[in-house]
C-alpha cells in the first residue's frame, strides 16, 4: 500500500472566471504559411477530455470543455487558481444560471488558462464571466516511501486513479505512450516554478510525429517524457523521468505542440511506466 | 566568395538606451532547489567579454559580455531595435559621455525582467569607462533580408555584411560549410523553443544535467556553434537533420531548462549547412575585440 500525507493536506477553495476565447490575427506556422488559430479559451461545447489531440479543423492548442483563469492578481499565473488547484479536483459554479453545478479541474495551460470539465448539460447554461470555484486538495502531497519523486498538481482522486504498483522498490506507472525528452520545446525553461507551467510535446517535424505514433494521443492522456525533469522548473536531466497528463491538444507553431502538466519527476530512478493501452482522466473520473 | 544579395540590404538607423543590471526579485531558485543572487544579465558588465569562459562567475547567471542595450520610445520602436540588430553591426554613443565612440553588437537576448528581450555591445576597456546606465546608443542595422544566392533553402536570421566577410564560409559543392567550434545536440536545447519573432532574443542550450555539462564545457562566449536538428525560420523548434547556427551571447545558468544563450544567425531545414569544427571560430578574433 502506498503511503502518503494526505491526511495533512489542506484544502482551500481558489476562484477563476470563464474567459474569451482567446484569438489574435494570422501568425506563421512553422513552415511560414500563415494561420489563424482556434481553440484556446471560452467555452468548446464540443471538445473534451478524452478527444484527439490532433485534426481539429484550425485548431490549435486545443483546449477540453471550460477555460477559466483567476483574476485576483495582474498575470493569472500569479493567481492562487494557477497553483494550487490540482487534477481531479472538484469544480462549482457559484455564479450564473448553473450555480451549484460540479465539474472537475482538468489541467492548466499556461497563458490560457486552467482547465475545467463540466458534463453537457452544465455546459449549455454557461456563460462568459461565471465565476467557477474549485476545492484545492493535493498541493504538498507527498509519497512517504518515495520522498526523491516530486508530485505536481497531483490530488489524492488523481493518485488513486493512476493505477500505480511498486515493484522492487520503485513505482511503476501506466502510461500510454513514452516521449523522448528532445521533443519537448515551448514552456522548458519558461519559469523555475514547476506548478503554473505545462510545456508542449512538438509536433511540428511531422517525422517524428509518425516515429512516434503522436497522432493518436488524447487530452487527458497519462504520458511519460523520457529524460525530462520537473522539479524547480522544468529541463534536460539525462536519465530523470517525468510522468504528466495532456492538457490542450496538438499545433503547427514552432516548437509547440500537446501540452503537459507534470505530475511526477525524479531523477533518482525509482519511477518506472509501463506502456498501456488506455491511461486517460476521463476513463480515471468518469468524464462523458 | 560565397554570393548574397547584401548590395540590396536596407541600412537603417535603431536607437536603444543601456539598461539596469537584471536581478530576480526573490533570490534564484536553481535546478537543485538552491538560491543565489543572479548577476551578469543587464547594465554594464566590465570584466567579461568574447573568448571568455561561460561557466563559473560567482553567482554568475546568464553572464553577459559588455552592455546591455534595450530599445527606447514605443513597442514598435523597441521591437525595431531588438529584430533589426544583427551580431557584428557597428554601435555608435549618441548621448552620454563617450559620445561617438563606436562598439560592436555581440548578441541578442532574453532574460530583462518581464523577459523583455535586450541586445548586448561590446565596447572597448576605456569606453566602457566613460558610459552610463541609460546612455543611448545608435545602431547602424544591416542583414536582416540577407540571401544566400546559391542556396535558397538556407534562411539567413541575423548574419550581417560584417559577419559575412569574417565568418569563413567554404562552398562545399551544394552545402555551405560554416566554421563553428561544437556542436550541440538537441538533446540540450531548452528555453527559446517555440518563441517567435527568430529575429530577436535567442536559444538557451541547458548547462545543468552532468551529461551537458560535459559537452559544453569548453564553450567560450562569442563562440560560434550548431544546433542540430533545430529549426529556427518562422519560430523556434525541433527539425530532424535542420542546423541552427549562432553564437553564444551569456555565459550558464543554474536554472532548470536554460543555459548558454545562442542568438540566432542561420538556419536551414534539410542539412543544406555544414558544420566544420574550428577551435577558435569566436566572433572576438573576427571582429579583433579586445586585443583577439
Amino acid at each position: 500500500m502506498l503511503r502518503d500525507n494526505r491526511e495533512k493536506l489542506l484544502k482551500i477553495a481558489v476562484q477563476g472566471e470563464i474567459v474569451s476565447p482567446s484569438s489574435t490575427s494570422y501568425r506563421a506556422q512553422w513552415d511560414g504559411q500563415p494561420k489563424l488559430a482556434l481553440g484556446m479559451g471560452g467555452i468548446k461545447y464540443n471538445l473534451k477530455v478524452g478527444d484527439p489531440c490532433f485534426g481539429w479543423a484550425s485548431g490549435d492548442h486545443v483546449e477540453p470543455g471550460v477555460t477559466i483563469r483567476g483574476t485576483e492578481k495582474d498575470s493569472p499565473s500569479d493567481c492562487a487558481l494557477a497553483w494550487l488547484a490540482c487534477i481531479g479536483n472538484e469544480a462549482k459554479l457559484v455564479s450564473g444560471e448553473a450555480k451549484g453545478e460540479k465539474g472537475v479541474f482538468t489541467g492548466r495551460h499556461a497563458g490560457s488558462d486552467d482547465l475545467v470539465w463540466f458534463q453537457r448539460e452544465t455546459i449549455e447554461k454557461l456563460t462568459i464571466g461565471d465565476k467557477v470555484q474549485i476545492k484545492s486538495y493535493g498541493a504538498g502531497l507527498k509519497l512517504l516511501e518515495y520522498p526523491d519523486i516530486r508530485l505536481n498538481k497531483m490530488s489524492p482522486r488523481l493518485l488513486d486513479a493512476l493505477g500505480v504498483e511498486e515493484k522492487d522498490g520503485k513505482l511503476v506507472v501506466p502510461v500510454v505512450k513514452e516521449v523522448p525528452g528532445y521533443l519537448m520545446g515551448s514552456g522548458i525553461g519558461w519559469s523555475t516554478d514547476t506548478e503554473p507551467v505545462d510545456y508542449d510535446i512538438q509536433t511540428t517535424d511531422h517525422k517524428q510525429v509518425k516515429k512516434f505514433n503522436l497522432e493518436s494521443l488524447r487530452l487527458g492522456d497519462i504520458v511519460c517524457l523520457w529524460d525530462q525533469l520537473c522539479i524547480n522548473g522544468r529541463g534536460h536531466w539525462k536519465g530523470a523521468v517525468t510522468v504528466g497528463v495532456i492538457v490542450h491538444g496538438a499545433s503547427d507553431y514552432s516548437g509547440h505542440g500537446p501540452g503537459v502538466n507534470p505530475i511526477m519527476s525524479t531523477k533518482d530512478g525509482r519511477l518506472e511506466v509501463k506502456v498501456v493501452e488506455k491511461a486517460n482522466i476521463a476513463d480515471y473520473f468518469g468524464l462523458k | 566568395m560565397v554570393k548574397t544579395n547584401r548590395e540590396k540590404l536596407l541600412e537603417i538607423g535603431v536607437i536603444g538606451a543601456i539598461t539596469h543590471p537584471a536581478i530576480d526579485a526573490r533570490y534564484v531558485n536553481n535546478w537543485d532547489g538552491k538560491p543565489s543572487v543572479g548577476l551578469g544579465q543587464g547594465g554594464i558588465v566590465y570584466n567579461i567579454k568574447p573568448g571568455d569562459s561561460c561557466f563559473d562567475w560567482a553567482w554568475g547567471e546568464k553572464v553577459e559580455p559588455g552592455v546591455s542595450v534595450d530599445g527606447i520610445g514605443n513597442d514598435r520602436a523597441k521591437g525595431s531595435f531588438r529584430n533589426f540588430t544583427c551580431v557584428g553591426n557597428k554601435a555608435r554613443v549618441v548621448k552620454g559621455e563617450a559620445k561617438g565612440k563606436e562598439g560592436v553588437v555581440v548578441g541578442k537576448v532574453g532574460g530583462l525582467p518581464d523577459r523583455k528581450h535586450h541586445v548586448v555591445v561590446y565596447f572597448e576597456e576605456d569606453v566602457l569607462e566613460m558610459l552610463s546606465i541609460g546612455d543611448k546608443i545608435q545602431v547602424r542595422s544591416a542583414g536582416i533580408g540577407l540571401r544566400f544566392t546559391e542556396h535558397p533553402s538556407i534562411r539567413s536570421i541575423g548574419v550581417s555584411p560584417e559577419l559575412l566577410d569574417s565568418m569563413g564560409f567554404k562552398e562545399l559543392n551544394s552545402r555551405l560549410g560554416v566554421p563553428v567550434t561544437t556542436v550541440i545536440p538537441a538533446d540540450f536545447v531548452g528555453m527559446g523553443s517555440g518563441g517567435a519573432p527568430v529575429e530577436s532574443s535567442c536559444w538557451n542550450v541547458m548547462t545543468q544535467s552532468p551529461d551537458a555539462l560535459e559537452h559544453l564545457k569548453d564553450v567560450k562566449i562569442g563562440d560560434i556553434v550548431a544546433l542540430k536538428d533545430i529549426l529556427s525560420s518562422w519560430g523556434r523548434g525541433y527539425y530532424e537533420n535542420a542546423y541552427t547556427i549562432g553564437v553564444v551571447s551569456t555565459g550558464a545558468s543554474g536554472k532548470l531548462g536554460q543555459g548558454i544563450s545562442v542568438t540566432s544567425l542561420m538556419t536551414c531545414k534539410e542539412g543544406e549547412i555544414e558544420p566544420i569544427l574550428v577551435p577558435d571560430a569566436n566572433i572576438g578574433k573576427y571582429f579583433k575585440l579586445g586585443g583577439a
